[in-house]
This record gives structure tokens, C-alpha cells and sequence, in this order.
């Protein structure tokens, strides 16, 4: 009976076919009023999540009654909010809280979080929202923590990696409400590279990325283990916060950086570095960094989570929008927020840019902002912290995806907004080359001969 | 009047040291002529630096460009437009807060504390080998402790600052008090004063010259420290100014914060200064 | 009057002794003081000469053996027992006012500023510091620093004045002008007073009786010398005096011969209580 007690149980997979946390809603189609299939659903999901043993589950169901049991769990899970703040379409219902801190850190990925403010979004959404630039990942996440941040912009592995207690002291349940980017980094290298364009010339080379748990260290360490190099053996990589991606690599402490634009173009800008590659030929549609709350968030105020999502699904779709990107660049550079030259945030937005090999390209898909949180993303993210150690013990892959990536809530949002929402959130990747069947996971990662589990 | 001569001649001196180096400073980055590398087309230009579309890096500013750069910045110090977008002043102004609330209540502990310390040989030792472990440990060290602890950055920042500033205050009280001249204590005795007379009347102004000078190498030490503590918290203060123009690489800001950081130590070690000479006494 | 005993009485010295393992510096020493009395105690330097003095202020406590004051066993330092220190001991971050203030408020806890200080500067006018108020020790010469010290001794009107060879940081001729001082302070006051010295003739000058020490260790007060010559005494003409050569010349014999042959165990049927008394003077 004491599971019954537990806030964030791991879920087995619901009778909707994919796995979901408690607090949500699985049926895809739900009415918007809260009752029906979708409050059933609920009903049965809570159930589920309190006595995962089915015969316990029906042994107690037909002593008791679903509603006895249910009405019991009504004070563990305040199942009657969630049900109702994921049931409000717009018009919103009167957020808990109104007065939110969100944290970013000033890169280009944090477009989204940061565009909601002069865009008005949050306000929009009955939401006074301060956004606050922050100096690293480590202090975002233990600001986090510390509940000094209402939510915060995080690299997407971070609360996957939080929430399974790695990297942090113990287990602190996040979630990715919504993805901000896709794609949007790069591979740049020092100047006096310029010949050694294969990777697997680059034996030897001090590498830096924004974080451990950052899709750009999984994404380099692939990268260089697909041409051949053991990535903690044959090179060097380091942590570095982004902004000293460029001055290290101008004092030659690196020869380059899987980073965060807009440091890549600003070494191009400065005339350090050149753009090797462009993450999305790696992985065309990666997730990069994410819009992160505690699941707490969740279930204390799911009205003010509700009404976040919204402004931020609002904000990632406006600013995936081509037409909007130039004006986006104009409203970012400046010194709130990013503070960087104009020049440098535009040619990321917009794509046309300088390569650092005297060359102007032109891909208006360099970055884009699509808010939804694949669950298979989450699974080779996972498959990656097991590949390289970070995480020392196996875990049930989907289970974590659904605890983590909230693509029900993301899915429901963008639906209100009259975005496509994909049928599943588990979708065959390709990645470097490979596909990725996320439903594989083990044979996807059993198949990699530089690995360190 | 010789002496007079000395200063006038060690000014010129400085302003003459000063004019060479900001010469060859200028000479160096600018000196170098017109752009001589690869003459790029117009639209490639205009995505990058002048620099580097002349082939080359972007250089160190000159003392020109920060002069530039700082008037514009004291134009007008303390705007404030939006939480990530205030003025230097402003900055200024969150660091000396913070520098002053953990110092003072250091101080409010230290001295106290260095006073029943360096009346009591027993605690004397007792404590010792604490402060002695504690002391040398670099105020950055306490940090991660501190955020994950008190979890608010501004208070950790506060602690930071308290836990690097208690330590040549409490051992200057303590030694201040240890060595305050046993005649004049037998003094305070043969005239019956009493424990707290003679603490506030004898020992204190013996000691002052002492806990000053530990003040001061205090207010220097948290002075540093909140640099490096906003540096790694952010958020408000000069040191997350400085990391900020890091972020944008603008170097001109940089060596304009390292000037004002300079200029505020100064001041408030002179202002210390003007409390130890008031307390100071001679034999 | 010297030596009546009984109410006249003030200090009894009963039986003091100080030790340190393996050595005793004295041990069984006893002597009195009476009302009005000057008594001086002559010896060579190890003879625990000072310990005695501060075990009659109360900063010390002898080994054995006690100190009544006015029939009482005193338990530390008192108002009643003042003492002017070898060194002038002024606090040096307050002026010579300030200094004897700090004494006439301990004194006085009740009286108001104004009358402390009044009364503090009426001390020094006796003394003759009336200009040098407000300087600070450091701006003082060391006659004047040791007359704030006098000044502040007496300001407290003790029962006792404890002198512990107070002029022998001093210039001969300053030392004479205040030893001069000190005994017309001490006679027009009545003041009882205990003085430690190795200069003879200041002993001749001030005293009622000199206590003469052995030679430590185990120093022991051999002889107590009665000094007969008529007050007032000056030093101009005090060697003029009948009596004053025999005196001199007791005394001198003693520090120079006798302190040394005496010194160690006392002889068979040595009374520690009563020593033997000469009065060289009527010889």
C-alpha cells in the first residue's frame, strides 16, 4: 500500500497503447470538457499508476468500487485539477500563479522562451513572466532546484539525466514540457584546420561541448565514433560554457567545438573559426534544448502549467516561421537578451550565412523551433548516457520517455493552436546515417562497436 | 617643500608611464595599417567582422575604442530596461549591497567572537584548529555548498561573501585582544572596572588599530570574491556584468569592468582606511 | 606613631610566600603599613620585589600566607589600593584628561561628565598639567606621563598608594623634581603609601621606614630602618641633615655587603615577624 503514497510512480503502459504518467491524459482525442473518455481514462491511468499489479488492481476494484478507490486517491493525486486545466481549451482558466521566473541561458536556442515576452505570449495567457539570463547550465539547474526558477530553459537531456538522479545528488523529478529547437548547432573548427576535414584526421584534437548532458557531447561522440575514433580516448572533450567556445578557441585551448549558435557564426564573425558542419546533417531534426518544469509544477498549478505551455508552443511556432525570423534576430540581439551583434543572430535565424571558408550558404533550415517532445528522442538520448556510462544501469526506456518528454501535454497544446500533432511520439530517426527504431533500443545500441557499457 | 617636489615629480611620472602605455597600446592594435588581407565581396562582408573580412581576427580594443565605450557607458549608468538589460551603476550598486550585507554581519560575528577569543586562551585552542582549516579554503570552494544548502543564489552570494570576510576579522579581534598590554588591563582591575568597561574602554580601543587593519583585508577579500561569486551565479552585480560582456566577447566592456572593479576597491579601502586612522593611536 | 599597630593599622602582610617548583623566591614574609605611613622596600632586583606589589594591589596571589587590608583579607584589586605603575601605563588613545577621568568615573559611576571631568582636571592642576590636558601620552614628555599616572592614583583617593619603582625610567633631574612632588603630595594628603625602589636616597627622601630585602632566593625582609630625619625634607639639603650620613651609609653597607652575606636560610631563632629595627640615625 505504500506505493500508493508515491507522488511520480513509473508507469506501465496504459491501456491507450502508449505509456504516459498519471497526471495525463492518454487518449489522444479526448473531449475538451473533462468528462467522457478523457476523465475515464484519467480515472483508470491513476488506478493504474497506484496499484500497477493488475490482479491487486482488480482484487481491489471489485471490494471496493472504482469510486471508493478513487475518491481515496483524490488526496494523493489532485486528480480533479489536472483533469480540468488539460480540459481548458481557450479560453484559459485563471492561472494558479501568475508571477513566473524563467531562466535562459543566451543562446539562439532560447529563442522561444524569450521571444513569449516581447511577443506578449505570456501575458496573453494571463501570465507575468520575467525572463532571466542565467551564466551556465549548472546554475540554471540548481536554480531550478532551488525553485528560484518557476521553469527553465535546459538542454533537453537535463531532466531526463535529473530526473534519473544522475549528474545531480538525488533523483528531482523534471520534465520536458516542450522541446525549444531543432537542429541549430554546429561543428567549428579553428582556422588552421581548414585542410583536416575528415574526422577522422582529428586524433588528438581538445573538443569542447556545453555540457555533459547535452545532446552536443552524445552528437560529437557519435560522430567521431562513426569515423573510427573512441571519443574518450582519441580526443578530448570538455565542458565549456559557450560563450568561451570562441575565446578558446582563439587562445588555441581547443581545436573546436560541437557549441550553441550563435557562437558558431561568431567565430566566423571574429575570424576564428569556420562552420565544419551543421548539426542537421548529423541528425536532421534533433532536439537541442528544452522548456523544463518540475513535474510539482505539474500537479500544484496545472493551470499556470497549462497556460506556459501555451504561450510557449505560441512562441516556438512564431518563431519557426521563416517570414518572422529576421524580425525575431532584431528583437533578440540586443542586451536583455542575447547581446550579441545583430549581424551574427540574424545570419543564424535566417540561414544565409558566412561559413568561415570565404563561402555564403544559404539553409533556411539551420535551426527551426517545433515544440513536440518525440518520445523517441528521449530513447536515444537514454541509449546514449548508457552508451557512454553516464548512466550505469538499465532502465525501462519508454517508461522514462513518457516520465520525462511530455508529449501529451506539448501535443495538446499545439493542437489548441491548430499545429499538427503527430499520431505517436515514437518515430524512426535517422542518425548519422543510421536509423534509430526507438522500440529497438537495445539492438540499436548493441550494433555500435566504440562504447563504453 | 622638497617633499612636495617628490609628489608633483612622482605624478608626472605615473601620467607619463600611463601615456606610453596607452601610446603603445593604441600603436599595437591600430598601428598596424589599412586592412592588407583578401578583399572579400560585398555581401560576405557584411556578415562579418571588419576584421575578418579583411582576413584577419578581430583585434584587442584600443584605448580609443573603450574611452568610446565608457563614456557611453556613464552616459547614463543606472537605465534599467528589463531584468537582463541595466546599467553599470546599477550593477556597481547590487555587488556593493551584497559585498556590505555579508561583511557587516561577519563583522557582527567576528569581532565579538575574536573578543572572547583572544580573552580566553582555552577557546583560544580549542578553536584554533577549525579556523585554521577553514580559513585557507577558497571562497569559491564554499559555493556549491552554499546553493545547494541555502538554494538562493542571492543569499549564497551573501554567505560567500560572509564565510571569505570572517576570517582576517576574527583572527585580528582575537589577536588584537590576545596583545593588548597587560598594564593597562591591570589598570582597568586596580580601578575596579568592571568586564564590560573594561572591554568597550580598554580593550576595544587597544585593539582597534588591529581589528581595522583585519577589516580592511576583509572588505579586500569580498571585494574580490563577489566578482567570481556573480560571475558564476549571475544574474545582478558587476561580476555578472563582466561575464555578460564575456558572453558578447566585447573585451572594451571587460577592461571598463576591471577599471571600475579597481576604482570601487580602492574607495572602499580608503574609506576603512579613514576609520583606522581615526581609531589609530600612537606611543 | 610608625609602628603602633592596632587601629592605626592598615596593611598587614601575613606569612606571603611565592614559589615556582624547585625555587622560592620568598617565603614567611611579614611587614605592616600604618595610617599615614610611608614605608619603602630596598633590595636588589630577584628579590620577588615586585611580586610583593602586586600582591598587595590584588593583581597577584601569593602561594601561601595572605594580605589584610584594614583588618580584611582582600581577594584581588581595589579602589582602595592605587597604584602607579613602573611604566606610566597611560592608555594611549585618550589624553591625560581622559586618562585620569577614566579613573574618577570608576571611582564615581554615579557622577555626571562634567563633574568627572572637573574633578579629573583638578587632579592634574595638582600635579601641575593644567596646560598638557588634552595631549595625548605620545605628545607628553615621560615626566609628565608619569605625573598624569601620579594624578590619576591620587584622583581615586585611595586608602593606599602602591609606588612600584615609579621614576626609574626617568632623567635624574626629573626624578628628583618628582620625587620632590610626590612627598609634598603625600604629606599634605596624609596619604599612606608602599613604595618599591633600589635608589637609596629617594628612600631616604620619602620614607617613614625601609623595609631592606636579602638577596634572593628565599629573600627575606633582615631589617627594618627607621628613618628619623625631620620632615619636611628636601633633596637640596637632605644630605645636610644630622643623621643622614650614618643612615646612608646603614644602607648602602647593607645593599652592598649585607643583602648578599644574609641572603639564603635565616639563622637559629630568626623571628620572620619581627625583624630587627635600626634606627641608624640616633646612633
Amino acid at each position: 500500500m505504500a506505493r500508493m503514497f508515491r507522488r511520480d510512480p513509473v508507469l506501465d503502459v496504459c491501456a491507450c497503447g502508449v505509456g504516459h504518467p498519471a497526471a495525463f491524459a492518454c487518449a489522444p482525442e479526448a473531449p475538451p470538457d473533462g468528462t467522457g473518455e478523457m476523465g475515464r481514462v484519467v480515472n483508470e491511468a491513476a488506478l493504474r499508476a497506484a496499484f500497477p499489479n493488475a490482479a491487486t488492481r482488480r482484487g481491489l476494484l471489485s471490494l471496493f468500487g472504482a469510486g471508493t478507490l478513487l475518491s481515496a486517491l483524490e488526496g494523493v493525486l489532485p486528480l480533479g485539477n489536472v483533469r480540468e486545466a488539460l480540459a481548458q481549451g481557450t479560453p484559459a482558466a485563471a492561472p494558479e500563479k501568475r508571477d513566473l521566473k524563467i531562466g535562459f541561458i543566451p543562446i539562439t536556442c532560447a529563442t522561444p522562451i524569450i521571444m513569449a515576452d516581447p511577443m506578449g505570449f505570456y501575458r496573453r495567457h494571463g501570465l507575468n513572466v520575467e525572463v532571466i539570463r542565467t551564466a551556465g547550465w549548472a546554475v540554471i539547474r540548481d536554480r531550478a532546484i532551488a525553485r528560484e526558477y518557476d521553469a527553465a530553459h535546459m538542454l533537453a537531456p537535463m531532466p531526463v539525466a535529473m530526473s534519473l538522479g544522475v549528474g545531480v545528488a538525488n533523483p528531482i523529478p523534471f520534465a520536458v514540457a516542450a522541446i525549444e529547437n531543432i537542429n541549430g548547432q554546429a561543428i567549428t573548427l579553428a582556422n588552421k584546420h581548414r585542410d583536416k576535414r575528415n574526422p577522422r584526421d582529428w586524433r588528438g584534437f581538445r573538443f569542447a561541448v556545453p555540457f555533459d548532458f547535452s545532446i552536443h557531447n552524445y552528437l560529437l561522440r557519435a560522430y567521431v565514433a562513426e569515423a573510427g575514433l573512441d571519443p574518450d580516448r582519441d580526443i578530448q572533450i570538455r565542458s565549456v560554457p559557450p560563450p568561451e567556445m570562441v575565446a578558446n578557441l582563439r587562445a588555441d585551448n581547443i581545436d573546436g567545438f560541437l557549441g550553441p549558435d550563435p557562437f558558431n557564426q561568431r567565430a566566423v564573425f571574429d575570424g576564428v573559426g569556420f562552420i565544419h558542419i551543421l548539426t542537421r546533417e548529423l541528425w536532421d531534426g534533433h532536439p537541442c534544448c528544452a522548456f523544463a518544469v518540475p513535474r510539482s509544477m505539474i500537479t500544484d498549478t496545472p493551470n499556470t502549467y497549462a497556460a506556459l505551455l501555451r504561450a510557449i508552443v505560441e512562441a516556438t511556432a512564431h518563431s519557426n516561421d521563416p517570414a518572422n525570423r529576421v524580425a525575431v534576430a532584431q528583437a533578440i540581439h540586443g542586451p536583455n537578451y542575447l547581446n550579441q551583434p545583430l549581424t551574427v543572430v540574424q545570419q543564424v535565424l535566417t540561414g544565409t550565412f558566412a561559413d568561415g571558408l570565404g563561402g555564403v550558404q544559404r539553409v533556411p533550415q539551420r535551426i527551426g523551433f517545433d515544440p513536440y517532445p518525440w518520445h523517441s528522442m528521449a530513447v536515444w538520448i537514454l541509449t546514449q548516457m548508457r552508451r557512454w556510462n553516464q548512466l550505469q544501469r538499465d532502465v525501462d526506456w519508454a517508461a522514462v520517455a513518457e516520465q520525462t518528454f511530455l508529449a501529451l501535454d506539448a501535443g495538446r497544446a499545439m493542437r489548441d493552436l491548430g499545429l499538427t500533432v503527430p499520431e505517436s511520439p515514437m518515430r524512426n530517426e535517422t542518425i548519422l546515417g543510421r536509423t534509430f527504431d526507438p522500440r529497438q533500443p537495445e539492438a540499436y545500441m548493441a550494433s555500435f562497436a566504440i562504447r563504453r557499457n | 617643500m622638497a617633499a612636495k617636489g617628490e609628489a608633483w615629480r612622482a605624478a608626472l611620472l605615473s601620467a607619463l608611464l600611463l601615456a606610453v602605455l596607452l601610446g603603445a597600446w593604441e600603436w599595437a592594435v591600430k598601428g598596424g595599417g589599412g586592412p592588407g588581407g583578401p578583399t572579400v565581396d560585398a555581401e560576405l562582408a557584411a556578415l562579418l567582422s571588419p576584421a575578418a573580412a579583411a582576413g584577419g581576427q578581430t583585434a584587442m580594443p584600443a584605448p580609443s575604442d573603450i574611452g568610446a565605450r565608457l563614456v557611453e557607458l556613464l552616459r547614463d549608468p543606472f537605465h534599467q530596461r528589463g531584468t537582463n538589460d541595466q546599467g553599470i551603476g546599477i550593477q556597481i550598486a547590487w555587488s556593493l549591497w551584497r559585498v556590505m550585507a555579508g561583511f557587516l554581519l561577519a563583522a557582527a560575528i567576528a569581532i565579538p567572537l575574536g573578543f572572547v577569543i583572544g580573552m580566553s586562551p582555552l577557546l583560544n585552542a580549542a578553536l584554533n584548529p577549525f579556523i585554521q582549516v577553514l580559513r585557507p579554503v577558497s571562497p569559491l570552494a564554499w559555493m556549491p555548498l552554499a546553493l545547494y544548502t541555502i538554494k538562493d543564489s542571492n543569499i549564497s552570494s551573501i554567505f560567500v561573501i560572509f564565510i571569505c570576510s570572517i576570517w582576517p576579522m576574527l583572527l585580528n579581534t582575537a589577536f588584537g585582544v590576545a596583545s593588548v598590554r597587560k598594564e593597562w588591563l591591570n589598570v582597568a582591575r586596580t580601578l575596579e572596572a568592571g568586564r564590560w568597561r573594561t572591554a568597550m574602554r580598554v580593550i576595544l580601543p587597544a585593539a582597534a588599530p588591529t581589528i581595522l587593519t583585519g577589516m580592511r583585508i576583509s572588505i579586500g577579500i569580498a571585494w574580490l570574491v563577489i566578482v567570481a561569486a556573480e560571475m558564476l551565479v549571475g544574474g545582478t552585480g558587476i561580476g555578472y556584468w563582466v561575464w555578460n560582456q564575456w558572453n558578447n566577447l566585447s573585451i572594451a566592456d571587460i577592461v571598463i569592468a576591471i577599471l571600475m572593479i579597481g576604482l570601487v576597491g580602492l574607495l572602499l579601502d580608503r574609506a576603512l582606511g579613514l576609520v583606522a586612522r581615526a581609531v589609530a593611536w600612537q606611543e | 606613631m610608625p609602628g603602633m599597630g592596632g587601629a592605626a593599622r592598615i596593611v598587614s602582610i601575613e606569612g606571603i610566600a611565592r614559589r615556582f617548583p624547585g625555587l622560592t623566591v620568598f617565603q614567611d614574609l611579614w611587614f605592616h603599613v600604618d595610617r599615614g605611613e610611608f614605608v619603602c622596600l630596598v633590595g636588589h632586583s630577584g628579590c620577588g620585589k615586585t611580586t610583593i606589589l602586586n600582591i598587595l594591589a590584588g593583581l597577584d596571589v601569593p602561594d601561601e600566607g595572605g594580605v589584610l587590608v584594614d583588618g580584611r583579607e582582600i581577594s584581588g584589586p581595589s579602589l582602595d589600593r592605587a597604584v602607579i605603575f613602573q611604566g606610566h601605563a597611560l592608555m594611549p588613545w585618550l589624553s591625560a584628561l581622559e586618562n585620569v577621568a577614566f579613573a574618577v568615573s570608576c571611582r564615581n559611576p554615579g557622577w555626571d561628565k562634567a563633574r568627572v571631568r572637573d574633578a579629573a582636571r583638578a587632579a592634574l592642576a595638582r600635579v601641575g598639567l593644567t596646560q598638557a590636558a588634552e595631549r595625548k601620552p605620545a605628545q607628553l614628555s615621560g615626566g609628565m606621563k608619569q605625573r598624569v599616572g601620579i594624578a590619576r592614583a591620587l584622583a581615586v583617593e585611595p586608602k593606599l598608594l602602591l609606588m612600584d619603582e615609579p621614576f626609574s625610567a626617568l632623567d635624574a633631574l626629573t626624578r628628583g623634581t618628582l620625587q620632590e612632588e610626590v612627598s609634598r603630595l603625600v604629606t599634605e594628603a596624609g596619604q599612606t603609601a608602599f613604595m618599591i625602589t633600589h635608589d637609596v636616597d629617594e628612600a631616604i627622601l620619602l620614607a617613614d621606614r625601609i623595609l631592606l630585602m636579602t638577596n634572593g632566593p628565599e629573600a627575606r625582609v633582615a631589617e627594618v630602618v627607621q628613618n628619623t630625619l625631620p620632615r619636611p625634607r628636601a633633596r637640596a639639603n637632605l644630605h645636610h641633615m644630622p643623621g643622614y650620613h650614618p643612615l646612608r651609609d646603614h644602607i648602602m653597607d647593607f645593599l652592598i655587603t649585607r643583602s648578599r652575606t644574609l641572603a639564603g636560610k635565616p639563622p637559629e631563632g630568626w623571628d620572620s615577624r619581627r625583624p630587627p629595627v635600626v634606627v641608624p640615625a640616633e646612633a
